[in-house]
């Protein structure tokens, strides 16, 4: 059953060490588990449940996408531009989001049509994107965005701003996009076996520049959250992130290989990611103990997640073979097994 | 047109790009011709081409280190606090060299014991080895981004030191240049780094010692990265924790640049070495010619994206000629 369970749903092992992790804390300090904190630590991660939700999807096609980052402050420089410029704050963000979807479109381009490998395309566009971040920026900090604009984050009815509730809309709608559309199924068969969902007929280029394409609307979304969470965008906004929301991701049991993954997930690893901040809190240690926590954290996960999927595969593997090993178990193929058995000992046909 | 084989290799083309770059900016900026330019400017960037020597080992074998920006920090801060510990200061850099060796066997056990993607392991140990440095600069009351100077003039020195002409960091990488060129292309050693990369099944059947093997390739990559850390600590007088953290991404780009296929199996250090000059003399000329830093780094990114697709297209250039080849000569018969 336990083995079904955790072969059918690959992010299972890595949410029950979640889980186990949050309980540990709970009993430490009661306080963690109530509500208020479980809003701030959503509030605080709005920006990596984004993130992860377009890294879910270019990961799911076999792809990675370091370049998020930029993309990131690249949207967030324009859409402050643009507000500062006097435009209106729905108009600035809608032209934001259409540059990060023209950078995504363009990894997607470069991975896909001219079949480079998804790192190093998009750690090209890395520096690309970072690099037309300054010089639309000319190097300077912009401050005085609007009011209206900084109140979109401020925390509205229920205690959720008005961007935590559409980023839970998302959150669940890409979930449930990915699992039962058509179009999110493909990203999956792509990622899980590119010439066999091209000969069953799906777009493979389509799907993946796609796929490339809204994770760098996602990333643009973020890169106006980060703006209007903080009041102001300093060139270095975005920096780093691409690894917090890969290992967000990861930690969600999204596979870098492909083929398998759920939003929800990967939004479990981003929730995790930021909620150690308040671990160190629960624990009295300075703010310089985040890395190092997290780091060891996502080690000990990965490793422990590892270990879990050998023990699992290992014991399917055994009761595939296990008829041939074992007569009693058998049943129709006992016949076979017999005659088997002769020439096959134990020890080897488990391996 | 039949051309020389040699000139046909990858490392003939950046060699030209190298010459055409520098007699481009020379030609914009004269300055930028005179030897000892040249020469000097090499110790803003030969950081990040030391430890891309060594990750060209990794990324041959099929794997990637994201890891060793933190290690360069790591290194640095560990030797600020033997430093700050009245420790001598080789006692202090032998310590952070072996801290940075650690590192990098820590990586290649991980890997091989947990058989997880190591893109994703080092993901999680640069987080470990980068807060490891931050807490270590932390509990110094090295708080936030300043860092530990005061260092023992004679090793602040080394950097500026000069060894037949040339700047020590420099002479230094080219020293390693030829080691490595000597490890990867002419020992066992570097057959069974090819052999990984082409097939880690076959190699394992074939008795490879496939653990010893990654864990010396991995093990050097945190050596140089750590030597790298020391190098920036003598070249800037002082230690800090974010050190490595811009030089993760132009020590992969002048990897790949240099034509190591990012799959694993193929490619040379020599191509590397050019790259990483390539590299760092586009960013150093264009800062000669007025751009900021920060436009030349995009520039940079454009120029690998540019190469890697130019050298994705014509592969597959190549691939239609021989398909209409063939195709022809049955169509002929």
């Amino acid at each position: 059953m336990i083995i079904r369970f955790l072969q059918r749903h690959r992010e299972a092992s890595v949410a029950l060490i979640i889980v186990f992790l949050f309980a540990i804390l709970g009993l430490v300090d009661r306080s963690y588990l109530s509500l208020d904190t479980v809003l701030l630590v959503y509030g605080n991660s709005l920006i990596l449940f984004v993130l992860a939700i377009g890294a879910t999807m270019v990961m799911a096609t076999h792809g990675l996408d370091v370049s998020v980052g930029s993309i990131m402050g690249l949207a967030a420089v324009v859409a402050g531009l643009l507000m500062n410029a006097g435009w209106g704050i729905p108009a600035s963000v809608g032209v934001a989001l259409l540059v990060g979807l023209l950078c995504g479109l363009f990894n997607g381009a470069l991975v896909s049509l001219l079949n480079v490998s998804a790192i190093v395309a998009t750690l090209g566009t890395l520096g690309l994107y970072r690099g037309f971040v300054h010089l639309l920026s000319g190097g300077s900090w912009i401050e005085g965005l609007p009011e209206g604009f900084k109140a979109l984050t401020k925390a509205g009815s229920l205690g959720l701003s008005p961007v935590a509730w559409l980023v839970l809309v998302l959150l669940i709608g890409a979930h449930l996009g990915l699992r039962y559309t058509a179009f999110g199924r493909s990203m999956f068969a792509v990622g899980d076996n590119r010439e066999g969902a091209r000969l069953i007929g799906i777009r493979v280029n389509e799907v993946q520049i796609v796929a490339y394409g809204l994770n760098g609307l996602l990333a643009a979304l973020a890169g106006v959250i980060f703006a209007s969470q903080i009041g102001f965008i300093p060139n270095t906004a975005g920096t780093g992130m691409e690894m917090r929301a890969i290992a967000s991701s990861v930690l969600g049991g999204v596979s870098l290989l492909g083929g398998t993954g759920t939003v929800i997930g990967a939004a479990l690893g981003a929730y995790f990611m930021t909620s150690i901040d308040s671990i160190l809190v629960l624990l009295r240690l300075e703010a310089y103990w985040n890395d190092i926590i997290a780091g060891a954290i996502l080690l000990v996960v990965l490793i422990t997640d590892g270990k879990i999927r050998e023990a699992v595969d290992r014991h399917l593997r055994y009761q595939k073979y296990r008829k041939f090993i074992d007569p009693q178990a058998a049943g129709q193929h006992a016949d076979v097994a017999r005659s088997l058995k002769t020439t096959l000992k134990p020890s080897e046909a488990r391996k | 047109m039949k051309l020389h084989p040699a000139l046909k290799r990858w490392e003939s083309v950046l060699a030209l790009l190298l010459i055409a770059e520098i007699l481009l900016f020379g030609a914009i900026n004269p300055v930028f011709l005179q030897p000892s330019m040249l020469l000097y400017a090499t110790s803003d960037f030969i950081h990040v081409g030391i430890t891309a020597l060594a990750l060209t080992l990794v990324i041959i074998t099929g794997g990637i280190d994201l890891s060793l920006g933190s290690v360069m920090g790591l290194s640095a801060i560990t030797l600020g606090i033997l430093w700050v510990g009245e420790v001598n200061i080789w006692l202090a850099a032998i310590a952070a060299l072996a801290v940075g060796t650690l590192a990098g066997v820590f990586n290649a056990i991980a890997i091989h014991l947990s058989k997880v993607n190591p893109l994703v392991i080092t993901l999680g140990t640069g987080f470990l080895f980068g807060g490891g440095a931050l807490v270590l600069s932390g509990l110094a009351g090295a708080t936030g981004y300043e860092g530990i100077s005061n260092f023992d003039p004679a090793f602040v020195n080394l950097a500026n030191l000069e060894v037949v002409g040339l700047p020590l960091p420099f002479a230094l990488f080219l020293v390693l240049t030829v080691g490595f060129m000597a490890l990867l292309h002419r020992t066992r050693f570097g057959r069974y780094v090819y052999l990984i990369g082409q097939n880690p099944r076959a190699a394992a059947y074939a008795g490879t010692p496939v653990l010893r093997t990654l864990v010396v390739a991995y093990a050097l990559t945190g050596l140089m990265a750590a030597l790298s850390g020391l190098i920036l600590a003598s070249y800037f007088g002082s230690a800090r924790s974010d050190f490595g953290t811009t030089a993760l991404m132009p020590a992969i780009t002048a990897v790949v640049l240099g034509g190591t296929s990012i799959y694993g199996g193929s490619g040379t250090i020599l191509g590397t070495a050019l790259a990483a000059l390539l590299v760092g003399y586009l960013q150093t000329g264009l800062q000669l010619v007025g751009v900021s830093s920060h436009v030349s780094s995009a520039l940079s990114g454009g120029l690998l994206v540019i190469v890697v697709a130019l050298r994705s297209l014509s592969e597959m250039g190549r691939v239609w000629f021989q398909h209409r080849r063939v195709l022809r000569n049955v169509a002929a018969e």
